[in-house]
């Protein structure tokens, strides 16, 4: 049987933009190429394009479209957020929260901080993953001024409870920014029944161009950041620059796309997800980090015992695959996502992330599970008998 | 600058190890560090090694070196085993010098089958 050259399963770390995006992207360079700041005529044809996006945007998400900001990705929406919100409530007190489990963009920002004076409360997860109301309720202090938890994590799939979450920091008067890159466009999200204050997204995790992403503002009493960027008076002089129209536009599409597919794809991915895992469980020492009932079904970790992390990615080719997140995975460090959740060492580096997406056929994952035992099955078959 | 870790002498060693395995009545070198594990066996008749496996855990590197090695010793004599060092084997597979330390584990275990080749005669 012919190897293919590559079966794409890293839907996580990005997706193919979909064909009717770049099909928009591409209408709106040639017809609204101006800039939707100017004032004229070609300008403000731009600035309709831009606010037609964001209406798609704001439909997705259940939001007044004006409470949206454009922004580079869920890297800078992330930035924007949490050094915004921290600074401008500053006076009021610098205590902060977050979690272990958060994605780098996340990690760093609130690293950054901390050398800025602030004080960091970080926020282990239980085994599965989560982290409890009471455990955030507990974590709160008179001074503290944000919570910044994910919803969907990158590397397992893991779903937070953020409703419940949100409610906490409700009740004590807190901010809570929720770093959703991984489920906008693949879950349900009703901002106006959850209580979120600040929520970044990407466009490139759901079929979206890259390099355009936003971050929800709510508009609700004290929701307020501080610029990052200074140099114009774009977006409320909140995020100035000139607004790349073609990107909002595909990025407005890929939720109207979403939107449209979401239900049937969540089906889809829980089939192959079942299907991946059925395939491989059998192995001895394989484990899932995460969960397999209620977790997001677009991602399935794995880990195998008595197994070479490095090697076990390596040996999956043609799979593209990961160990860690992708901006992650050059480093080869056992993943700190899985360490946080008590995995040792040698487990969190074993551990290879499948993530499935909208082009991915029964087939793919067929292949993917005989690849896997194959893999595993060869480097146990040379490894020293005291490891193996 | 190529973006692949590997390069395509790792590559056909890893994908295709022809020497990884035991030897029946062979003498074995084994060392355990950094969180590798690497056994070499060898057969000798007179003052020649006849024939090489090894069985490894660890990255790719590490593997295809181990691969190398038992190629590169195969018919020469014991004593260049005492002879042997890292610098080739990093070069032709291109290792990244953070995995110095791993291969120097491989350059232990190459001794310690030295040594039981020695102590077996």
């Amino acid at each position: 049987m012919k190897q293919p050259d590559n079966v794409y399963l890293d839907y996580a770390a990005t997706t193919p933009a979909d064909e009717r995006v770049i099909a928009r992207m591409q209408e709106v360079q040639t017809t609204s190429f101006a800039n939707p700041s100017s004032s004229h005529a070609a300008g403000r044809q731009s600035m309709e394009v831009v606010t037609n996006a964001a209406r798609q945007l704001g439909a997705l998400l259940n939001i007044d479209p004006d409470a949206l900001l454009w922004t580079s990705g869920a890297t800078e929406s992330n930035n924007l957020a949490i050094l915004g919100a921290a600074r401008h409530r500053a006076h009021r007190g610098k205590h902060l929260v977050t979690m272990r489990t958060e994605h780098k963009a996340v990690v760093d920002v609130f690293k950054a901080l901390e050398k800025q004076g602030f004080a960091v409360t970080w926020l282990s997860p239980g085994d599965d993953g989560r982290v409890l109301p009471e455990v955030l309720a507990d974590a709160l202090r008179d001074d503290t001024q944000l919570v910044s938890i994910m919803h969907i994590n990158n590397e397992t799939g893991i779903v937070q409870d953020i409703g419940s979450l949100g409610r906490v920091c409700r009740e004590h008067d807190v901010l809570f920014h929720v770093d959703a890159a991984q489920s906008v466009g693949k879950v349900h999200l009703d901002l106006q029944a959850l209580p979120v204050d600040l929520l970044s997204l990407t466009g490139h995790k759901f079929y979206g161009p890259k390099g355009i992403g936003a971050l929800y503002v709510s508009a609700s009493p004290g929701t307020h950041i501080e610029p990052l960027l200074w140099g114009g008076g774009q977006q409320r002089r909140l995020r100035p620059g000139t607004l790349p129209v073609e990107l909002i536009a595909g990025l407005g599409a890929a939720a109207e796309i979403s939107a449209a597919l979401m239900d049937d794809e969540y089906s889809r991915l829980t089939a192959l997800r079942a299907s991946l895992w059925e395939g491989i469980c059998a192995i001895d020492g394989v484990h899932a980090n995460g969960d397999l009932n209620n977790g997001y079904p677009g991602i399935l970790n794995v880990g195998v015992d008595n197994v070479e992390g490095e090697s076990l990615l390596l040996a999956l080719e043609p799979l593209c695959v990961a160990t860690g997140s992708a901006c992650n995975s050059q480093s080869q460090e056992p993943s700190y996502v899985l360490r946080a959740m008590g995995r040792s060492d040698l487990q969190a580096q074993s551990a290879i992330r499948f993530s499935f997406g909208r082009q991915t056929a029964p087939a793919d994952v067929e292949f993917a599970a005989r690849t896997y035992r194959s893999a595993v099955e060869r480097l146990r078959s040379i490894a020293p008998e005291a490891v193996a | 600058m190529s973006s692949d870790p590997y390069n395509a002498m790792v590559r056909e060693y890893f994908a295709d190890p022809q020497h990884a395995g035991d030897l029946e009545g062979a003498a074995t070198g084994y060392f355990s560090d950094q969180g590798m594990h690497i056994r070499l066996a060898a057969t000798v008749s007179g003052e020649r090694i006849t024939s090489m496996r090894f069985r490894a855990w660890g990255c790719p590197h590490v593997i295809a070196a181990a691969e190398a090695i038992c190629r590169q010793y195969e018919g020469r004599p014991v004593a260049a085993l005492e002879e042997f060092t890292s610098d080739h084997i990093m070069q032709d597979l291109a290792v990244p010098i953070e995995k110095t330390g791993r291969i120097l584990v491989l350059e232990d275990t190459v001794r310690s089958l030295g040594q039981a080749i020695r102590d077996s005669a």
